[in-house]
C-alpha cells in the first residue's frame, strides 16, 4: 500500500526557467566576485606566519602559561598555600598542599608555604581566575602558549616548573598593533 | 526526675507571627521565623549564655535600649525587630571592633573557609574599617598544649574555650588573662593544657585562635568531605565526622548526638585517627616463617589460617570491643558450626552465666544515656567514667551541675568526680559482693548511721529516678545482689531510671547479642556450654586447646594474669590474629596477623551500652591489603567447610537479625545516622527472660569477701587495677598523642607512702606477697612462690590523697609493667 501524506502535501510554485545570459551570469558572476578579492590581495603579498620559527604576538593580558612569583628581595615565595586559587578554579586543575614554615625552612613569608603546588594544565581552560583569586599576588598568568607535550603527566606543572622564570617565547604585540 | 515541660508561645519577629518555646533564647526562637541572628559567643551546650561578644543585638518593643538576643528568653506577644536601622548600625560597629586587632590573616589561617567571623563580617559588616591605627600583635603561633595551637591576635574573647574548661570538663585550667585590649586565653599557670578533653575547645572557637595541630595546614574546607562514621575507640560510641581529603582522614569532629555524646568528644576519639595512617599499623597479612612475621600474600595468609580445620573441637576465641556485631555473628557460627568448639568469649573478666546475663540485659531495666542527666540520683558502681567511657563523666558532670542530679560514687578507687558527688564511698578492690550485700541490707532494713546507710537513704529518699552506672570491673559474684538492689528501687519497667553497664570493650554489649559468648548464643539463645577466657587461658596453657583465633584482641595485654596468657599463646600449635597493631602478645606468638579494619573503614553495626545500635560506614578505602573482617572471617569459614553465604556486610547483617529475636524488623536504613535504641522498640519483648540465681549469698557470709579496713595483716598492700584512658595501641601510635603514651604509675595512699618511706614520683618497684602461704607447701608449692616471687613491676610512685590506706593502685592494658603480670590480691610496693 502506498503512502498518502493526505492534506499536508505542500505544492511549489517554480518560476519560468531562465534565459542563456541569466544562466551565464548565475553560473559566473559569483566565482568573479570572489576573485576580485584575491587578485586585489595578491599585491598586497604573502602574510603566513611561518609559526614554529615566526611566533603570533599576543595581547598584554592574554592568559597563558600561570607562573609563581618570589619577593624580589627576600626570595621566599608569595604563595601561601591558602588554596583559594584551587577553590575558584572552575576545572578543578590545580591541587595545593600546605605545611608549616619553620625557622630553619622558611619558604615562604607566612606562617604557611605550599609544599605541593601543582597545575595540571591539560585540564586548565586559562580562564585566569586564580589570577583574580590569589590574595598575594603569587600566580598570574603568563604569556606562554606553547606547551604540548607528548605525555600527559608532563603536562601537570609543578611548583618548581611554574616558580622557574620561564624562557620567554612569545613576542608582546606593542601598542596599538 | 521529669524532663522540663514545653510551652509553646507566641511572639512576632520582623512583622512574623511565629511560634516558639516558651523560655528559649530569642536567638533560637528567631529560626522559627526564618531569621538569622548573627552570634559568636552563644553555645547551648555551654550552658548558661554570657553575652560576651554582643553580635546578637537587636529591637524589643518596650525596652530602650538594644538586647543580647542570645540572653533574652522569649515570651509571649514580644515584639522584636532585627532589621532596623538601629540594630544594623550596631552590627556594623561590633565586627568593626571586632576586627580592630583582628590580623586578618585569612589566608594562612586554618578556619579559613569555615569561619564564623568570616561569614558574620560578609554578611552583617560594613565591608569597611575606620580604623588606621597598627593592630595590637602578641607572639604567635604557640602552643597552648601538644595538640591545640593558639593564635592571640585572632581571639575575639569569646569566652567559650574558657566556659568549657570551667562548666563542661570542669578541669579549671583555661581563663583569661591580663585585661582589656591585652586580654588573652591560657592556662592559669602557663602551663600546657593537658585534659582529656581539651580537644573540644578547637571546635567551639569561632575564629582562627584555637587550631589543631595535627590538622594544622592539612587542608581547605574545599579541599574535604565530611563522613559520618562511630568512634568505636571506647565504650562511649560517640558520633564523629571523619574529614577526608584523598582517601585519607585528616581530623575527626563531633557529630552531635544528644542521645549520645551531647556533642563532645574525648581527645582519644578526635584525634587517634592518626593511628590509621601511620608506618606502624600493619597493611597486608603477615605469617610467621622462621620464627619472624613476614609479608605474604592474602591466599597463603587465608590458607595458613584455614589449618584451624585441623584442630576442629580444640579451638579458642577471644573477641576485642572493636569488633561490629556482624563481625561477632560469623566468628561465633564459624566456632560453634564450622569448627565445633564453643569457646568463644568476648567478656575478659568475669564470666556471667547465661540467665543472669539475660535479666542484667532485660529491656525494661535499661538506663538511657540521656537518664544520667536528668535522673534524681546516679550511682556511679566499681568504674570510673573518665576512664571506661570518657563521654558519659562529661553527662554527669551536666547532670549534677545543671540539674543538681545527687551523684554517689561507690569504686574501689578514688574517681574523678568524687568532688561533684554527695557521697563517694571506697572498699576494697575485689569486694563489690560484700559491698553490695550490705547496701542491699541497709536498703531493706532501718535506717542507721554509717556511710553504706546515707547511701541507702539518698537511693531511696533522692527521688524515684536513679540510674545505676556500673562497670565490667564489677566482680561476677555481686551481679545478682546488684540485681536485688534494682529490683527493691523498682528501675524496672521504669521510664528514666535503670542500669547502664559499661563494658570494657566498645561494642562490648553488642557482641554479646551477637552471641560471642559461652554458652551464649544470638540473641541470648542457650548454646553448647564452652569455656569462657580465663578457661580458654588455662585449657591452651595446659594443651587441652591447640589453636586460638584472637579477633581484634591481645590478651596478652588486655586480660587479666599475662603470664599464663603468655603460656596459652606459646604452647597453642595454630594462633590467628585480626590486629592492626603488632602488640607483645599478637608479635611473639600469632602464627597469622589479618590486618584488621580501623573504625573509619569498617562497614556494620555495633552496639551503645545503652542498647543504642549504630551504624559504622566506610569513610576511606582500605589502604594498601587490608581487607574487610567480615569477608576474611567467610572466607576462613567457607575454607574450614561451613560456607556462611555471605558476600557482603548487609548480608551479614540480615542474618543476624534474622538470629536475634529482638532486632527483628529492623533495617540498616532505620538504622540511619543517628542509631535505633532496641530496648524501645515494640521486639524488645522477645527478649528472653532471664532470672538472678534464687539463692543470694548470705550478706558478709564468706571471710575472703568481707571488706576490711586498714592495711592486710602481712604489710603488704591490697592490689587494685584500672585502665587509664589513654591505655590503648591506636593511642600508642598515634604521633599527636606520644606525650600520653601511659607508663605505670603505681598510685598509694599518703600514709602508706609516709609509712613505706616513698615520695611522689620515686621509682617504686611492685612484688607479689603470697595470699596464704599454706597454699605453697610443698615441692610444687615453692616452685609457684619462686615464680610468685621473681615476677617485678616497675612504676612510679603517685601519692594521692584519695586513695585509701591498705590499698595501691597499678594501670593494666599498657604495654610494659602493667598490672596484668600481678595475680595475687596482695602485693609489696618499695624502693628498688
Amino acid at each position: 500500500m502506498s503512502y498518502n501524506p493526505g492534506e499536508d502535501v505542500i505544492e511549489v510554485v517554480r518560476g519560468p526557467a531562465p534565459g542563456a545570459a541569466a544562466g551565464a551570469y548565475r553560473a559566473f558572476g559569483e566565482t568573479l566576485r570572489g576573485l576580485k578579492t584575491t587578485f586585489a590581495r595578491i599585491v598586497e603579498g604573502p602574510t603566513t606566519i611561518q609559526y614554529p620559527e615566526e611566533k603570533t604576538p599576543v595581547y598584554p593580558r592574554f592568559r597563558g602559561r600561570h607562573k609563581l612569583h618570589r619577593f624580589e628581595d627576600t626570595g621566599l615565595e608569595k604563595c601561601v598555600g591558602c588554596s583559594l586559587c584551587a577553590a575558584a578554579c572552575p576545572a578543578d586543575c590545580i591541587r595545593v598542599v600546605a605545611a608549616e614554615n619553620t625557622p630553619v625552612n622558611r619558604v615562604s613569608a607566612g606562617e604557611r608555604y605550599a609544599a605541593v603546588y601543582e597545575i595540571n594544565l591539560s585540564r586548565c581552560i586559562f580562564c585566569g581566575y586564580c589570577e583574580v583569586a590569589c590574595p598575594f599576588d603569587a600566580i598570574t598568568m603568563g604569556h606562554d602558549y606553547e606547551m604540548s607535550d607528548y605525555t600527559r603527566s608532563d603536562l601537570i606543572f609543578t611548583k618548581e616548573m611554574l616558580l622557574a622564570e620561564p624562557i620567554e617565547r612569545t613576542p608582546l604585540r606593542s601598542e596599538g598593533e | 526526675m521529669p524532663r522540663p515541660e514545653q510551652k509553646e508561645i507566641q511572639f512576632t519577629i520582623d512583622g512574623r507571627e511565629v511560634r516558639a518555646i516558651e523560655g528559649a533564647m530569642l536567638v533560637d526562637a528567631a529560626k522559627h521565623g526564618d531569621v538569622e541572628i548573627p552570634f559568636f559567643c552563644y553555645e547551648p551546650k555551654l550552658g548558661n549564655p554570657v553575652g560576651a561578644c554582643r553580635m546578637c543585638l537587636v529591637e524589643i518593643e518596650g525596652i530602650p535600649k538594644l538586647q543580647t538576643s542570645c540572653s533574652t528568653p522569649v515570651k509571649d506577644g514580644m515584639v522584636v525587630h532585627t532589621q532596623t536601622d538601629r540594630v544594623h548600625a550596631a552590627q556594623n560597629a561590633v565586627v568593626e571592633f571586632l576586627l580592630v586587632n583582628h590580623p586578618l590573616d585569612c589566608p594562612v589561617c586554618d578556619k579559613g573557609g569555615e569561619c564564623p567571623l568570616q561569614d558574620i563580617t560578609f554578611g552583617w559588616g560594613r565591608g569597611r574599617s575606620r580604623f588606621i591605627e597598627p593592630k595590637r600583635h602578641f607572639v604567635k603561633p604557640l602552643s597552648l598544649s601538644p595538640l591545640v595551637a593558639i593564635d592571640r591576635e585572632r581571639c575575639i574573647l569569646c569566652y567559650r574555650c574558657v566556659r568549657f574548661s570551667q562548666e563542661v570538663a570542669e578541669d579549671y585550667q583555661l581563663i583569661f588573662a591580663e585585661r582589656g585590649a591585652h586580654t588573652y586565653v591560657s592556662t592559669f599557670d602557663g602551663h600546657p593544657y593537658v585534659a582529656p578533653f581539651s580537644g573540644n575547645i578547637i571546635e567551639l572557637c569561632p575564629v582562627g585562635a584555637l587550631t589543631s595541630k595535627p590538622y594544622r595546614f592539612r587542608a581547605r574546607p574545599w579541599d574535604i568531605e565530611g563522613a559520618g562514621g562511630i568512634c568505636t575507640l571506647c565504650p562511649s560510641q560517640c558520633n564523629v565526622q571523619f574529614t577526608v581529603r584523598d582517601e585519607t582522614v585528616m581530623r575527626v569532629l563531633a557529630r552531635e548526638n544528644d542521645e549520645v555524646d551531647d556533642g563532645w568528644l574525648c581527645d582519644k576519639g578526635r584525634f587517634a585517627y592518626q593511628s590509621i595512617h601511620v608506618d606502624e599499623r600493619i597493611a597486608a597479612p603477615l605469617v610467621r616463617d622462621g620464627g619472624e612475621l613476614r609479608e605474604v600474600s592474602w591466599e597463603r595468609a587465608l590458607s595458613v589460617a584455614a589449618g584451624l580445620a585441623r584442630h576442629r573441637g580444640r579451638v579458642g576465641a577471644l573477641v576485642g570491643g572493636q569488633a561490629t556485631n556482624e563481625e561477632g555473628f560469623l566468628l561465633q557460627s564459624l566456632m560453634r558450626q564450622g569448627l565445633e568448639s564453643p569457646d568463644i568469649d568476648s567478656r575478659g573478666r568475669a564470666s556471667v552465666p547465661l540467665e543472669l546475663g539475660r535479666a542484667l540485659a532485660a529491656p525494661s531495666l535499661q538506663a538511657a544515656v540521656p537518664d544520667l542527666e536528668f535522673a534524681h540520683t546516679v550511682l556511679v558502681l566499681g568504674c570510673e567514667p573518665l576512664d571506661d567511657a570518657p563521654i558519659l563523666d562529661l553527662r554527669i558532670r551536666k547532670g549534677v551541675r545543671r540539674r543538681g542530679v545527687n551523684l554517689a560514687i561507690a569504686s574501689a578507687r578514688p574517681s574523678a568526680l568524687d568532688a561533684n558527688a554527695k557521697l563517694s564511698l571506697r572498699y576494697p578492690p575485689g569486694t563489690e559482693a560484700a559491698f553490695l550485700a550490705e547496701l542491699a541490707a541497709a536498703l531493706a532494713g532501718p535506717p542507721s548511721s554509717g556511710d553504706i546507710s546515707a547511701l541507702a537513704k539518698l537511693l531511696l529518699e533522692g527521688g524515684e529516678d536513679v540510674v545505676i552506672l556500673w562497670g565490667e570491673r564489677v566482680a561476677a559474684d555481686a551481679l545478682p545482689t546488684l540485681l536485688r538492689i534494682a529490683e527493691r528501687l523498682g528501675l524496672s519497667g521504669r521510664a528514666g531510671a535503670g542500669l547502664l553497664e559499661v563494658p570494657s570493650g566498645a561494642n562490648g554489649r553488642g557482641l554479646r547479642e551477637a552471641g560471642v559468648l559461652p554458652g551464649v548464643g544470638p540473641g541470648y539463645a542457650p548454646a553448647p556450654a564452652g569455656r569462657s577466657a580465663a578457661q580458654i587461658a588455662a585449657a591452651a596453657a595446659d594443651g587441652r586447646l591447640t589453636a586460638l583465633y584472637l579477633f581484634q584482641t591481645d590478651p596478652v595485654r588486655e586480660l587479666p594474669d599475662r603470664a599464663l596468657w603468655e603460656a596459652a599463646l606459646h604452647r597453642a600449635a595454630l594462633v590467628v590474629a585480626h590486629a592492626s597493631v603488632l602488640t607483645e602478645g599478637i608479635r611473639e606468638h600469632a602464627a597469622v596477623v589479618f590486618p584488621a579494619e580501623s573504625h573509619a573503614e569498617k562497614e556494620g553495626t555495633v552496639v551503645h551500652p545503652d542498647g543504642r545500635l549504630q551504624r559504622l560506614r566506610g569513610a576511606i578505602g582500605h589502604p594498601n591489603q587490608v581487607r574487610a573482617g567480615w569477608s576474611v572471617l567467610a572466607e576462613i569459614s567457607a575454607r574450614v567447610g561451613h560456607d556462611q553465604g555471605v558476600l557482603t556486610s548487609p548480608m551479614a547483617w540480615e542474618q543476624l537479625v534474622a538470629a536475634v529475636p529482638f532486632y527483628a524488623g529492623l533495617t540498616l536504613q532505620e538504622i540511619g545516622g543517628r542509631g535505633v535504641r532496641w530496648p524501645d522498640r515494640a521486639q524488645a519483648a522477645q527478649m528472653p527472660a532471664g532470672s538472678a540465681p534464687s539463692a543470694p549469698a548470705p550478706p558478709g557470709g564468706s571471710a575472703s569477701s568481707a571488706p576490711v579496713a586498714g592495711a592486710p595483716a602481712n604489710g603488704g598492700l591490697r592490689l587494685g587495677s584500672y585502665r587509664p584512658i589513654w591505655a590503648s595501641p591506636e593511642v600508642e601510635i598515634s604521633p599527636a598523642l606520644k606525650f600520653t603514651i601511659c607508663r605505670q604509675h603505681v598510685e598509694l595512699s599518703p600514709q602508706d607512702a609516709a609509712r613505706l618511706g616513698i615520695d611522689h614520683g620515686e621509682a617504686v618497684e611492685v612484688s607479689q606477697l603470697d595470699g596464704s602461704s599454706a597454699a605453697y607447701s610443698g615441692e610444687a608449692g615453692s616452685q609457684a612462690r619462686g615464680k610468685l616471687e621473681g615476677t617485678r613491676v616497675h612504676g612510679t610512685a603517685a601519692v594521692r590523697s584519695g586513695v585509701p590506706q591498705g590499698t595501691a593502685f597499678l594501670a593494666d592494658g599498657i604495654a610494659q609493667d602493667s598490672a596484668n603480670e600481678l595475680t595475687e590480691a596482695v602485693v609489696e610496693v618499695r624502693k628498688p
